[in-house]
Parts: structure tokens; C-alpha cells; sequence
């Protein structure tokens, strides 16, 4: 996995390589789990808030009801 | 870098947009900050975490597409060829400006020894994107749901406001060119189009609860907090010059850069490489806020919220031209912006029955279109661009700055790349019933369960005896 094993070789070769991450050339496995996680974050959270949103439809508070939820600080 | 001369002025580079992107961090804590303090009490900790959480999401998406839109768009494509290839296509060839450096898998966009500023240029490039999608949010709280504004904070954020970087900031930009464009600072890149997105997204999301009486009269349903309204914009007030700064290029040599045979002069430049001063325009920055301020006192009687956010306003309607301005045309600049969305605020509100919650359309929008007509009009006749002469694909000129051009690209900005795509995403995530959350859950108060859970740890705290 490490790209860079001698800091010493790799500064004095006659082409310094600029990459130095690890696992260069694996960058396209990289982006398809950004893909997925990006996607599989909006499809969870989005389920979240439709589930919290439709529960506290459901309870019908009145506009002012919060007043008696606000807490002493 | 083995010439140390080169690695100083590349390394100065570096650090130079890495303090502006810190800098730039503040207005996004600002922003936060004067939005909890616009939203009522029941609607706090949403309305936090929803500008919280475009942070990720536009800096994923930018990663993964918005910044390879800036780098291929310029061309439009299909509306002036490039002047690196001659080509209107989408600009992914081998020369050094292509987008093909900076798709998500090139090593380019990662820690590399060979490249110094990219990173940080993609940083500052990404706080804009942040900007943009701010602007939307604070015109929409307390009734949109988190996901169909992360869906349009993605929108404006990594797409829209890129492509419109690409067409009027990119120094091969078809709006240079074509309409002599000139927006140094983003009075329309920025402003004007998040305005117009916001615009679009409030005329399909409706008013919240009780802002307009059965006879259609607007109330008014101000700021919760006053004081943390006041930090947020001073907060945004500071993150602005590092935007500013971010928008220069430090230091420049022009003479080669222009083909200038034998010349040398070294300037910092505006991102249209045209030389500047960071020295003018602090100038300008402080006289157009100044500006700004003196209007909005008079123009709102003394109320502390638009006085704040014309202030803003003031810096926005000069910023397309502050590069070359006098401070005391900024100044006036900065007045004139205000008197406008002050009154256009106030019109559209009523006319229309926009709820824009914290005038965000009129700061952004309105004061940002009102500055680029200006612009055309006060720099009419200076080069667009520092690569105007001889540059283009037929050996002819970049087209000057003029009022005309000007004003097709405030229409562009605040109209083709704002309010159009932020109406039909509005439209198509209504038309999903995903836009805007339950009559009853705005009654209630997002955070009714957030604070109802509160209440109960309280009592169980204050009912314990050890």
C-alpha cells in the first residue's frame, strides 16, 4: 500500500513521483465508495426525517404547545 | 522546485488561498449564526443543522463533479471555442487547463509534490460553492425539509453557480468574450445567482404560516435573536475578505503572461488576470460596506437587521467592479445597491406573496443584478480580460466591458442560471410531496421532539436527590 517507502530515494530519483498517497492507482475504487456512500447517506437520512416528520404530524400540537418543552437552561 | 525564488512565490501562493479559505470559513459560521437567529424558537436546532449539513454535501459533490464543471464549461459548450484548442466542445483535452486534471481520479486531487496549488484553489473555489447554498437557505427556513434542501444546495452549490463560474470568471469564459463580462469580486457569479435560485425555490415553497393575513397583508416575523443576527453578519462582514482575497491572484509576472517582449511586472491580479491592488480594494471593500450601512439606516429607520444586511448588501452591489473603482464610486455604488433591494424586497413581497425569511434574495439578488448593470455602465470600455487582445480563436479581441453585455449577463446570472433551474427542482420536488414539510410538524416545531426530550431528561434531573 505504501507509495512511498525511502524518502531519500524518492526525492533524488531523475523523475520525482508527485503522487504520494496510498494505494495510487486505485483512485477509481476510491471514488465509487464516495459515490455510494454520498448516495447511501441521502436514501437513509431522507427515510429518517420522512419516519420523524410523519410521527410528529400525527400528534397534532398546537402552535404554542413547545412553550411547555422549553427547559430552565 | 529546485529554484528557490520559484518555490518561495509558489509556496507563498499556497499559503495565501489556505488563509483565505480559513478566513472564508467564517462566513459559513456566520451564516449559521444569523440564521438560528432569524428562525423562531421551535425551529432552532433544524434550521441549524440543515446549513450544517450542505457543508458535506456540497464538498462531496464538488470533489466528485463541481470542480471538473468549472474546468470543461468555460466554452458553454457550443457558444466560443477556447482559446487554449480552438474548440467549443467541452474543454477535456491534454492542454494544461483542461478539466481532465481535476476529475475525482486524477492524481491531482490528492497530496502531490508536483502540484502546490490546486488544493487550495479548489478549497477556496468550494467555500464560494458553500456561499451560494447559504444564501439559499437562510431564504427558505422553518418549512423546507433537510432533504429537498440538500438536493438544492447540491444544485446551486456544485453545479449552477460552477457553470456560471465557468462562463463568466474562467479567464476562457464565453461570457468574457461574447459579452465583455466583468464580476471581480461575484456580484453575479455569486449573489445574483444564489438570489435567483432562493427566488425560484420561495415562489414554489410558499410563505410560512402567518405571514400574510387572509387580506394578503405581510406580517412581520422578525428575528428571534437579535444579538446573534448582529454576530453572524459581523461574522460574515470578516469572512468576506477572505473571499475577496481569494478571488485575486497574489502575484503575477504580466509581462510574459502577455507576451509583453522584455517587459517584467509583477501585481497581484483579479481572476481575470487584470491587474489590481489587495491595497485598492480594501479600500473599496470598507467604503462600499460604509456605503451600504448609510443607506440602510435611512432607508429602514434605524432597524438593526437591515442596516446589518445592507451593509452587505452594500459590499455585494460593488464587488463586479471594486477591482478598479474609487472608493467613493464604490461608496455611492454600495448606496444605490441598497435603495434597490431594500424596495424590491418589499414590492415582490408584496405583489408576489414571497416569504423571502431574512431578505435574502434582496441582499444577494437584487443588490448583485443592480451591481453588474452599474458596473457596465462606470467600466464600460475597459478590457474584460487580461487575455483580451489578439486572444481569441479568429486573432480578434475579447469584447470590452459595456452596459449592454453587462446586463445580458445579470440576466443570465440571476434568471437562466438562478431563478429557472431553482423553480423546476422546487416544482419537481413538490410535485414528489418531498419539498415542504407537514402543515402540523410547522405549527408544532421542528424541534418539538428535540425539546420535548429535553424537558423530560430536566425533570428527571431535578426530581434526582443524588
Amino acid at each position: 500500500m505504501a507509495t512511498v517507502t525511502n524518502w531519500i530515494e524518492h526525492l533524488s530519483a531523475e523523475k520525482v513521483q508527485g503522487a504520494v498517497y496510498p494505494g495510487v492507482g486505485t483512485e477509481g475504487i476510491l471514488v465509487l465508495i464516495a459515490f455510494v456512500i454520498w448516495i447511501g447517506w441521502t436514501v437513509i437520512s431522507a427515510r429518517q426525517e420522512t419516519e420523524k416528520l410523519e410521527k410528529l404530524a400525527r400528534k397534532r400540537h398546537g402552535s404554542n404547545d413547545w412553550k411547555n418543552n422549553v427547559t430552565d437552561g | 522546485m529546485t529554484d528557490e525564488l520559484g518555490a518561495l512565490t509558489t509556496i507563498f501562493t499556497e499559503f495565501y488561498y489556505w488563509i483565505t479559505v480559513v478566513l472564508m470559513f467564517l462566513i459559513h459560521v456566520g451564516f449559521c449564526m444569523y440564521e438560528v437567529g432569524a428562525s423562531r424558537y421551535k425551529h432552532h436546532q433544524h434550521t441549524l443543522m440543515k446549513n450544517t449539513m450542505l457543508i458535506p454535501l456540497v464538498t462531496v459533490t464538488w470533489f466528485l463533479f463541481g470542480w471538473w464543471i468549472y474546468w470543461a464549461f468555460p466554452t458553454g459548450p457550443g457558444l466560443a471555442p477556447s482559446i487554449m484548442n480552438e474548440s467549443a466542445a467541452l474543454i477535456t483535452d491534454e492542454s494544461t487547463f483542461s478539466a481532465k486534471w481535476y476529475v475525482p481520479t486524477s492524481d491531482l486531487m490528492a497530496v502531490n509534490l508536483g502540484d502546490h496549488i490546486s488544493g487550495v484553489f479548489w478549497a477556496a473555489f468550494l467555500l464560494f460553492s458553500w456561499t451560494a447554498a447559504s444564501i439559499v437557505s437562510g431564504a427558505i427556513i422553518e418549512r423546507i425539509t433537510t432533504f429537498a434542501f440538500g438536493i438544492l444546495a447540491i444544485a446551486i452549490g456544485s453545479v449552477f453557480w460552477t457553470i456560471d463560474a465557468a462562463w463568466g470568471w474562467h479567464f476562457d469564459g464565453w461570457m468574457l468574450k461574447i459579452l465583455g463580462y466583468h464580476d471581480a469580486y461575484a456580484s453575479g457569479v455569486i449573489h445574483a445567482v444564489a438570489g435567483g435560485f432562493a427566488l425560484g425555490v420561495l415562489a414554489v415553497l410558499g410563505p410560512r404560516i402567518g405571514k400574510f393575513s387572509s387580506s394578503g397583508e405581510p406580517r412581520n416575523i422578525g428575528p428571534r435573536n437579535p444579538w446573534l443576527v448582529t454576530i453572524g453578519l459581523f461574522l460574515i462582514y470578516t469572512g468576506f475578505w477572505g473571499f475577496y482575497a481569494a478571488c485575486n491572484i497574489p502575484i503575477f509576472n504580466l509581462g510574459p503572461e502577455y507576451g509583453m517582449e522584455g517587459v517584467t511586472y509583477f501585481t497581484a491580479t483579479n481572476i481575470y488576470v487584470t491587474p489590481t491592488t489587495l491595497s485598492g480594494i480594501t479600500m473599496n471593500f470598507l467604503m462600499s460596506l460604509s456605503g451600504g450601512l448609510l443607506a440602510g439606516y435611512v432607508i429602514s429607520r434605524g432597524d438593526p437587521f437591515w442596516t446589518y444586511s445592507s451593509g452587505l448588501a452594500g459590499i455585494i452591489c460593488a464587488s463586479a467592479g471594486n477591482d478598479l473603482y474609487h472608493p467613493i464610486q464604490s461608496m455611492i455604488i454600495g448606496m444605490i445597491g441598497v435603495v434597490i433591494a431594500y424596495k424590491l424586497h418589499y414590492w415582490v413581497e408584496r405583489k408576489f406573496k414571497i416569504d423571502d425569511a431574512v431578505g435574502a434574495v434582496a441582499v444577494h439578488g437584487y443588490a448583485g443584478f443592480a451591481g453588474l448593470v452599474i458596473c457596465g455602465f462606470v467600466l464600460n470600455g475597459y478590457p474584460s480580460s487580461g487575455y483580451s487582445v489578439g486572444a481569441m480563436w479568429d486573432g480578434s479581441n475579447y469584447a470590452a466591458i459595456n452596459p449592454l453585455g453587462m446586463f445580458i449577463g445579470a440576466l443570465i446570472m440571476f434568471v437562466v442560471l438562478g431563478f429557472i433551474p431553482g423553480w423546476i427542482l422546487a416544482k419537481v420536488l413538490h410535485g414528489m410531496g418531498k419539498l415542504r414539510i407537514p402543515r402540523e410538524v410547522e405549527l408544532a416545531g421542528l424541534d418539538y421532539e428535540i425539546m420535548e426530550a429535553a424537558k423530560e431528561d430536566e425533570k428527571s434531573v431535578a426530581s434526582a436527590s443524588r
